[in-house]
């Protein structure tokens, strides 16, 4: 461990280039943010001095709790299903020939290349009641009558889970990619039953791709903002909405900003109170 | 096949990068709202190349020049109705000089010299049209609807579309109560508030991206929509009709505006006199499927376009009719208040 | 097992690729208004190469995503690496520049960078947006990478140097090639992401480059034309023929 306090010239390099990029394009921009938080709106130029904290009051209004716990559930919702869908898929592509995975992998993202605007129009004409699921289940005679899928909860979580899929798939790809077949077979050689050796060896070994997954889907879930707009038909509010008409909109900017910034500050507290507990727990365990 | 199209595609993206024009004329305006042919036809007349660039909402145009400020590099932009006077008030455009353009005796006087800016120093007016009540005939039973109030009609439930946007979706509701649909008494919005929502739970969707889409898709009977999308969506939908509310129709206006740190405000002058040019304008028309103000363009346009009530409205379909105005700060933080309320269903 | 493993992902894919047949279906469809069937006709890719701003947009669009990825996944590498290997002050402060920027509502990173490029004078255009979409895409990459390297043996690294590695000879030997499928799939996310942003992108843009997502989300204006549906599906044929290319040259090569 000393050895690698020892300057090194690639470590040195490496630790400017990282600190210089975080500290100029993060560090600096949220100073603004945090600077336009605490200034007064001005309908000419967006903000003006005197400081105050007027924005952080406003945000004591039961409305943008109830968005922001709408909001929450959403994500975490879709997380869940990409988890459920994911999980057992990074699995199953990890244990497919090496020569194929490649190939495989590209395929996966290969669609969500194409604007997700465009294909979140195409869902629209798969979903609508005159849609092509409809059609097709009113001529296969599953229903009688067009369900409505269109404009419900249900299609917003449909188009996020189709929007963010891959960043749950490809972290927990890395780590499956990483499980060893010998560990597995060790496991069912002491004994192990099925489900005994993938609770107590697999999952924990995938557990960082796992937590990186979630990371992945459950953050920008939250600030889908086009998604509720075209799926759901604008009518539940998301805290990316809510934020960008904040901006746009109603041009309220050190309310935007303190939005922003208090939303960022919930959810690291919301993280850390979630690895807080499990660390407890774990420690109970041993 | 495929090798075909690929060297389709890297054919195409060499072309792009040639040689550079020094008079360039930079374009700030909806992607897709300036036909090609138009654009290229100027650059052949006159040697200027256009560099368009998009943006996709008014709030945003405003907002980036605005930040951009002095940095801004745009010779022409093209923001809607109460935009333009909002941007004048606050020094954001530079004055038209109108002796440079030809034509501008040609526009209709119905949408020259508006609140937005009276003597047009600032905008010259582009496209034009309406926010009026799409209806699916086919789907609905009963009396025609006829008044913005209709759409509270219990048998529309789950069924109206409104679009998404505040200033609209509030001004309807204005003018069913019988005020002025630009108000900014906060009294009279909170009324049109809680009139809205006692139409939420009729409400399936609020749409600004394509309101044409919710009646295609079967999903909306009846609800606000723009002309323009009514228009486009009769091509596949024969019973979707627009109707000019009793209450008053919505109208707004495109204009051409000069941002203030313009490099080029003479391109930008000639770019406007040649869009003017009725030939010029008729073909805009055509192709985009909204009105254009100029008087002597009509007579060019194909007598189904032309004769289209919902592209070209008679004076009585006029009748009540509101542009919308900057409505200034202190009432747009009451809407908006309101707005989030609503959506929130709180 | 194998077959329910190979029917499981069958089906994800299928399921992933319905949307796009639609798209790819509607793209030949010659109704305008995008919604009933109007017959079968290639006027959309007709317009779609006469519209040399679209064209010329995917272009930019693709070399902003490809450049934005590869220089993305290079720094987020170091910083996983940084994040897991070195000691040094501060990695708490960097942890959380990295969960600010991915929790950041877009606009808010729009505006604040915006903000900050026109405090420096930068011009804007490529370089404006490649900083951006770096700076997006980071944490994305950080994490995915973060997650391969917890999992990793520290004795091979300590080995290596007890053999006389150097550290960047000891990074590019053992480590590169254990965290290679973290970068793939960074580098995979970092492109879609950047490939797809519109809110950050409209910001920080000038006249002189603009890409895809604004032109297609500018749209709305009069509408979304079937032509982006053709231009999507030339893109996954290119995509796909490339994929295809690298597949043989790989194989081959191999051989």
């Amino acid at each position: 461990m000393m050895r690698s306090i020892k300057q090194q010239p690639f470590r040195a390099a490496v630790l400017v280039l990282v600190w210089g990029w975080l500290l100029f394009l993060v560090l600096a921009p949220n100073i603004l943010v945090v600077g336009a938080s605490v200034m007064t709106r001005n309908p000419s130029t967006f903000i003006s001095l005197p400081l105050n904290l007027d924005a952080y009051r406003q945000l004591f209004n039961p409305l943008y709790l109830d968005v922001f716990l709408h909001s929450l559930y959403m994500a975490a919702l879709t997380t869940l299903i990409c988890l459920l869908i994911g999980y057992p898929f990074a699995w199953a592509l990890s244990r497919v020939e090496k020569r194929r995975q490649m190939l495989l992998i590209f395929l996966l993202i290969v669609p969500f290349w194409t604007n997700s605007l465009v294909r979140t129009y195409a869902l629209k004409l798969i979903l609508a009641t005159n849609g092509l699921l409809n059609s097709a289940l009113m001529s296969l005679g599953v229903i009688d009558e067009p369900a409505q899928l269109l404009y419900t909860e249900g299609a917003v979580i449909v188009g996020l889970v189709y929007l963010l899929l891959p960043f749950m798939i490809l972290p927990l790809y890395s780590v499956f990619e990483d499980l060893r077949q010998d560990v597995l077979l060790a496991s069912h050689d002491l004994g192990a039953g099925r489900f005994a050796t993938f609770k107590n060896v697999v999952v924990p070994l995938t557990l960082p791709g796992v937590l990186a997954g979630v990371m992945l889907v459950l953050l920008p879930a939250m600030g889908l903002f086009f998604v509720p707009d075209i799926l759901g038909g604008s009518r539940n509010l998301l805290v990316g909405n809510v934020i960008k008409n904040q901006f746009l909109d109603a041009r309220n900017w050190p309310f935007g900003a303190a939005a922003s910034i208090v939303l960022t500050l919930t959810m690291a507290l919301l993280m850390f109170a979630h690895r807080l507990s499990k660390r407890r727990l774990g420690e109970e365990g041993a | 096949m495929k090798k075909l199209a690929l060297a389709g595609i890297l054919a195409l993206g060499l072309t792009g990068c040639s040689s550079d024009d020094p008079q360039v004329l930079n374009l700030y305006n909806w992607s897709e709202y300036m036909p090609q042919e138009v654009l290229t036809r100027f650059e052949d007349e006159t040697g200027i190349k256009v560099v368009y660039t998009t943006y996709d909402s008014n709030e945003a145009m405003y907002a980036r020049l605005k930040l951009l400020d002095e940095s801004a590099a745009y010779d022409l932009a093209v923001p809607s109705t109460y935009y333009v006077s909002k941007m004048r008030n606050e020094g954001l455009l530079l004055p038209i000089d109108q002796s440079k353009i030809s034509g501008f005796d040609q526009l209709d006087p119905e949408l020259t010299g508006l609140d937005i800016d009276p003597s047009n120093q600032y905008s010259v007016p582009y496209l034009w049209g309406t926010t009026g009540i799409g209806v699916d005939t086919a789907d609905i039973a009963g009396d025609p609807v006829t008044a913005w109030a209709d759409l509270w009609d219990e048998r529309f439930k789950g069924k109206v579309n409104l679009t998404n946007d505040m200033r609209e979706v509030f001004h309807m509701s204005l003018r069913v109560l019988g005020y002025p649909g630009n108000s900014t008494d906060p009294q009279q919005i909170e009324e049109a508030y809680e009139k809205l929502t006692e139409l939420m739970p009729s409400v399936r969707t609020f749409n600004s991206d394509a309101p044409r889409m919710p009646f295609l898709e079967g999903e909306a009977d009846v609800g606000m929509i723009w002309n323009g999308e009514a228009v486009m969506g009769k091509e596949s939908m024969e019973a979707l009709e627009y109707v000019y509310p009793e209450e008053g129709v919505i109208a707004w206006l495109d204009s051409f505006v000069i941002p203030k740190n313009a490099k080029n405000p003479e391109a930008a002058h000639a770019f406007i006199s040649f869009v003017l040019q009725p030939e010029i304008a008729a073909l805009i028309s055509e192709d985009i499927g909204y009105a254009t103000p100029v008087l002597s363009a009509r007579e060019l346009l194909d007598d189904e376009v032309a004769g289209d009530r919902a592209s070209y409205p008679t004076p009585e379909d006029m009748v009540n009719a509101e542009f919308q105005t900057d409505i200034g700060d202190e009432a747009l933080q009451v809407y908006a208040k309101y707005w989030e309320k609503l959506k929130s269903g709180l | 097992m194998r077959w329910l493993s190979r029917s499981y992902l069958t089906l994800v894919y299928l399921l992933l690729y319905v949307p796009i047949v639609v798209l790819v279906v509607f793209s030949f469809n010659d109704s305008r208004t995008g919604y009933n069937w109007g017959g079968l006709s290639l006027r959309w890719y007709d317009s779609l190469f006469n519209n040399h701003a679209m064209v010329q947009a995917m272009w930019n669009s693709l070399w902003l995503a490809l450049t934005a990825a590869t220089v993305s996944t290079i720094i987020g590498a170091l910083t996983a690496l940084a994040l897991h290997r070195y000691r040094f002050r501060g990695k708490r402060v960097l942890n959380g520049m990295l969960f600010v920027v991915m929790m950041s509502p877009e606009i808010v990173l729009a505006i604040s960078l915006l903000g900050l490029f026109l405090l420096l004078g930068l011009k804007l255009g490529y370089v404006s947006l490649l900083l951006a979409h770096v700076t997006f895409c980071l944490p994305f990459v950080v994490i995915t990478v973060m997650a391969r390297l917890s999992g990793f043996d520290e004795r091979l690294p300590e080995a290596a140097r007890d053999l006389g590695a150097s550290d960047f000879t000891m990074t590019r030997t053992v480590l590169l090639p254990v965290i290679m499928p973290a970068l793939m799939a960074g580098w995979l996310l970092g492109f879609t992401l950047s490939m797809d942003d519109v809110v950050v992108s409209t910001f920080v843009s000038g006249p002189s480059y603009e890409i895809l997502p604004l032109r297609i989300y500018s749209m709305v204006r009069v509408g979304l034309k079937p032509e982006v549906n053709a231009l999507g599906t030339l893109l996954l044929v290119f995509s796909l023929v490339m994929l295809m290319l690298s597949q043989r040259i790989l194989s081959r090569s191999k051989q």
